[in-house]
């Protein structure tokens, strides 16, 4: 069947404001050429992240208001901690206002000068936080993920090999975790498999390293693992998601994403020496270690969320929703990374648009263009996010989709305004960065048209 | 005079259930939560007064505004509404969104604090203090010396002493002085207000030296009530008038919006400086979340741009320092010691002339909270010793003068029933005070060590015996 039906129906709608092409020029201009400075209300589509913009589900809501917001030992701290036990078989479970904030508080601990942390590819506020605390942040990805036009399916693999090398150059001592990012966000949303897991697993048992998880989309991954890994389609999701965590000694976790909420982090620990110095400085910046800087009303959200995004059929619907989108874009010949990852779907700006040389940031030249043409929101991953000191390795932009929150119809609606993209892709223009704030310079960056 | 009540402004739309356990249950969950309020779990107490932080009721309309929050990542419609809130009724430029207030502290201590620096202030806070020192900064206390005398009836006890502040000034020089600490009330103090004119003046001197004053104005609003309420010349002013004007003699705030903005989650810092508005942000984005949502949602914002609105009625202001002066009346008329006069958000009860038996190493005011949980299950929260933690340098316990029973009202939540049973509760606990046995640590954690420590009695047995 072709058609994609939603294991859901509608409870709760949100208007949209259309904008006229004329209006959304002067807007762009406004916003210096950069979209995390456009209102939302002056966005049709917005596509640029699946982070915290899902729709929660009439349980989730009921949860909302069923929030004991006492300070101290609230019921709905109780009950999310039992449910995050249950779905990671982590005893130990901090709540944090989100994912930025236990990676802020794990790396303050692990981190300094010095240091060096290994991940298949660190996300930006990954790198920024590990990078503030003086720490060297080294990406690891198997070569299959540097070429987007090949098919593979777990992209988001760590190269194991590359893992040996870099213990055996910087010493064990140095490196006081190795991080997997599931899925891999910045290579693509690709997957990365078990077998991988346990494989990196082995290493850091044979050079007693720790392991740790940036888990956010835990659950999408799980998903891939069933579909596409050998021995593995007969197995429960929850299953597979519970080995991951078990290979793991500590996950980072943005409930934003696979948490299916607006709010909300983890960070899961099997240590108790670190668990007591993370209790501490999470009181201090964060919140009691009962409520971690959130609404009671959040906790009992992101206890229903890490439930709901377990069910089969909500994950069949949610990767099937984003492969329907790269296929649309494959279909008006755009390039795009492959096969299309799992929250997202990464045009190769750099292969759309060849005349636009990299230090021009090809990638915000697209994401302009589909603002411009549709008023859809997408958003650079190139050499805008991570800097150009050394380029990374691939210039792209996200088109990332929230969850639960638009139809097939909207979707085909983001198909066509890339193909119009697409078909005056000569006339996109290159950008040059006029103000540039000193750390993770793209959300308030300013351009100007070449 | 005949006395007159304050009906409140509002009537009931949702109820949240409680449960009654017996004081069999509560003797035994106090031993288990090694008789720190902290570690009970909320399902086992009755009245909560723990903290007015967060735990308020939210109104219809606040509600209203949690369903039209624009969960956009970036540039969200709440977070224009909250900016526009936050310039009509404070008056500051820019409103950087934080998801409470220790995030603001977090920021501003980190962007102004260079290892070294000397932060004067009118009294700590145990979070503001703990991000100075964090930073480097060492905190010096320049409240007036009636703040620390819990029986002194001066009206306006958090005012800042400005000879203190002038000796200190030329003492370590303006240079060393990123910014002064103006709290608003002061809540280590019983929730006591600064008035007006002590702002001006504080405010004249600092611009003279070149210091910045950053208010904390957690419960701005509600010292605003007290200037309206007691300060010659202030009394056909609105709160919105007055307000505008406290904020107008600082360069900027941080606010923690559990309190006077009637919301469960959310904070904010506020400036004028576009340089240090620039620099925060750039912060922010690394701690907290990007600058248009500063890790809230962008209903709680929503919420906050609407509490916001209502915290300024005078009708809500009044029924809710009415509440907390009814309850301070039916103890304080009962001969129980406490903090005079009674203040914003609370009414302290003074440990130390309560328990007169217990010596300072029992923490008696540990001691009387876990008896008043045992009495009736009212929570209530230590502010003496055991919240001031050790001296960094000595590693001695700290003793501040207030050692201190915290009953914290939350807005819009108890009924006067709740406060007859509360009062009752306090006036028979001090007819059989010595009754109240004194504690120990069992388990010190090293940093804000009031949150999670452990406690057992210096004797054995019940803290509270029959």
């Amino acid at each position: 069947m072709k058609t994609i039906i939603e294991p859901f129906r509608i409870k709760s709608v949100e208007p949209i404001r259309m904008t006229t092409r004329e209006r959304r020029e002067a807007i762009l201009r406004e916003a210096g050429f950069n979209l995390f400075r456009v209102h939302a209300d002056d966005v049709i589509i917005d596509l640029l992240t699946d982070s915290g913009t899902g729709a929660m589900s009439s349980e989730q809501w009921a949860g909302i208001m069923r929030g004991d917001e006492s300070y101290a030992g609230s019921p709905s701290f109780y009950r999310f901690q039992a449910r995050l036990q249950e779905v990671t078989g982590f005893e130990h479970i901090l709540p944090t206002h989100q994912g930025r904030a236990s990676e802020r508080i794990l790396f303050e601990l692990v981190g300094g000068p010095g240091k060096v942390i290994p991940n298949n590819a660190h996300f930006d506020t990954t790198r920024a936080n590990i990078e503030h605390s003086g720490a060297r942040a080294v990406d690891l990805p198997v070569a299959e993920a540097l070429d987007p036009a090949r098919l593979h399916p777990f992209k988001g693999n760590l190269d194991v090999a590359g893992l040996e090398r870099l213990i055996a150059e910087v010493g064990r001592e140095r490196i006081p975790l190795v991080m997997v990012t599931v899925t891999n966000n910045s290579g693509g949303g690709q997957p990365v498999s078990l077998g991988n897991l346990r494989a990196v697993r082995a290493v850091c048992d044979r050079h007693r390293l720790p392991l740790f998880l940036d888990a956010c989309r835990f659950a999408e991954n799980a998903w891939f693992i069933k579909l596409r890994e050998p021995g593995q389609s007969g197995r429960a999701v929850r299953d597979i998601v519970r080995e991951m965590f078990d290979l793991a000694d500590g996950a980072t976790i943005s409930a934003q994403k696979d948490g299916l909420v607006n709010i909300g982090g983890l960070l899961l620990l099997r240590d108790p020496a670190l668990l007591y110095r993370a209790s501490n400085l999470l009181i201090l910046t964060e919140g009691f270690v009962t409520y971690g800087g959130l609404a009671g009303r959040d906790l009992e959200a992101m206890a229903q969320g890490f439930e709901e995004v377990l069910h089969e059929d909500y994950l069949g619907y949610r990767l099937r929703s984003v492969e329907y989108v790269g296929e649309g874009l494959v279909a008006a010949g755009i390039p795009i990374v492959q096969p299309p990852g799992g929250h997202a779907v990464y045009i190769d700006a750099a292969a759309l648009c060849p005349h636009i040389p990299r230090a021009q940031f090809p990638g915000q030249a697209v994401v302009c263009g589909l603002y411009r043409i549709g008023g859809v929101r997408a958003v650079e991953i190139g050499s805008v996010m991570f800097g150009e000191r050394p380029p990374p390795a691939l210039e792209l932009v996200r088109l990332a989709m929230p969850r639960r929150v638009y139809t097939q119809s909207h979707m085909d609606y983001v198909v066509e305004v890339c193909a119009a993209l697409a078909s005056e892709r000569n006339s996109l223009r290159g950008l040059r960065m006029v103000h540039e704030p000193p750390v993770l310079r793209h959300f308030t960056a300013r351009f100007e048209e070449l | 005079m005949r006395r007159r009540s304050w009906a409140e402004p509002f009537k009931i739309k949702v109820v949240e259930h409680l449960r009654m356990t017996t004081r069999a249950e509560r003797a035994r969950a106090i031993m288990d939560a090694g008789y720190n309020t902290f570690l009970l779990r909320s399902e086992d107490v009755y009245i909560d007064l723990l903290t007015d932080s967060g735990t308020s009721a939210m109104s219809d309309r606040q509600w209203a505004g949690m369903m039209m929050g624009d969960e956009a990542y970036a540039g969200s419609a709440n977070f224009y509404h909250l900016e526009s809130a936050v310039r009509e009724f404070y008056g500051y430029r820019h409103l950087i969104p934080t998801h409470q207030g220790r995030g603001a502290e977090h920021i501003l201590s980190k962007c102004c604090i260079r290892p070294g620096d000397t932060v004067p202030g009118n009294m700590y806070f145990t979070t503001t203090r703990a991000h100075q020192e964090l930073a480097g900064g060492q905190f010096v206390d320049v409240i007036i010396d009636e703040a620390h005398d819990p029986a002194s009836e001066h009206p306006f006890k958090g005012n800042v002493d400005l000879d203190k502040l002038s000796r200190l000034i030329a003492r370590v020089g303006a240079a060393r002085i990123p910014y002064l600490a103006l709290h608003a009330t002061v809540n280590m103090a019983g929730g006591q207000p600064i008035s007006l004119a002590n702002a001006r003046e504080v405010s004249a001197l600092c611009r003279r030296h070149g210091i910045r004053i950053f208010m904390d104005a957690t419960r701005a609003v509600e010292n605003c009530y007290f200037i309206q309420a007691l300060e010659p010349g202030q009394a056909g002013r609105t709160l919105a008038e007055i307000l505008r004007e406290l904020c107008s003699y600082t360069d900027g705030c941080t606010m923690s919006g559990k309190k006077d903005c009637l919301v469960n989650i959310g904070g904010f810092l506020a400036v004028n400086d576009d340089g240090l508005a620039e620099a925060a942000r750039n912060m922010v984005v690394l701690y907290e979340g990007l600058h248009t949502y500063g890790g809230l949602a962008g209903r709680d914002m929503e919420a906050m741009a609407i509490g916001i609105r209502e915290s300024v009625s005078d009708d809500h202001m009044r029924a809710r320092i009415g509440q907390v002066q009814y309850l301070g009346e039916l103890i304080g008329g009962a001969g129980v010691p406490i903090v005079r006069p009674v203040g914003g958000h609370g009414v302290f009860l003074d440990a130390l002339r309560f328990l007169p038996q217990l010596p300072r190493e029992q923490f008696p005011a540990q001691a009387l909270a876990a008896a008043l949980y045992v009495d009736s299950g009212v929570r209530a929260m230590e502010r003496g010793a055991v919240s001031a933690g050790r001296d960094p340098e000595t590693g001695e316990n700290r003793y501040p003068r207030l050692e201190l029973v915290r009953l914290t009202i939350p807005r819009r939540v108890y009924t006067q029933a709740h406060m007859d049973v509360t009062a009752e509760s306090v006036i028979a606990l001090h007819e059989q005070r010595e009754r109240i046995m004194g504690l120990r640590f069992s388990y010190e954690p090293k940093s804000l060590r009031f949150f999670q420590a452990r406690f057992e009695p210096v004797e054995g047995g019940a803290v509270l015996r029959h």
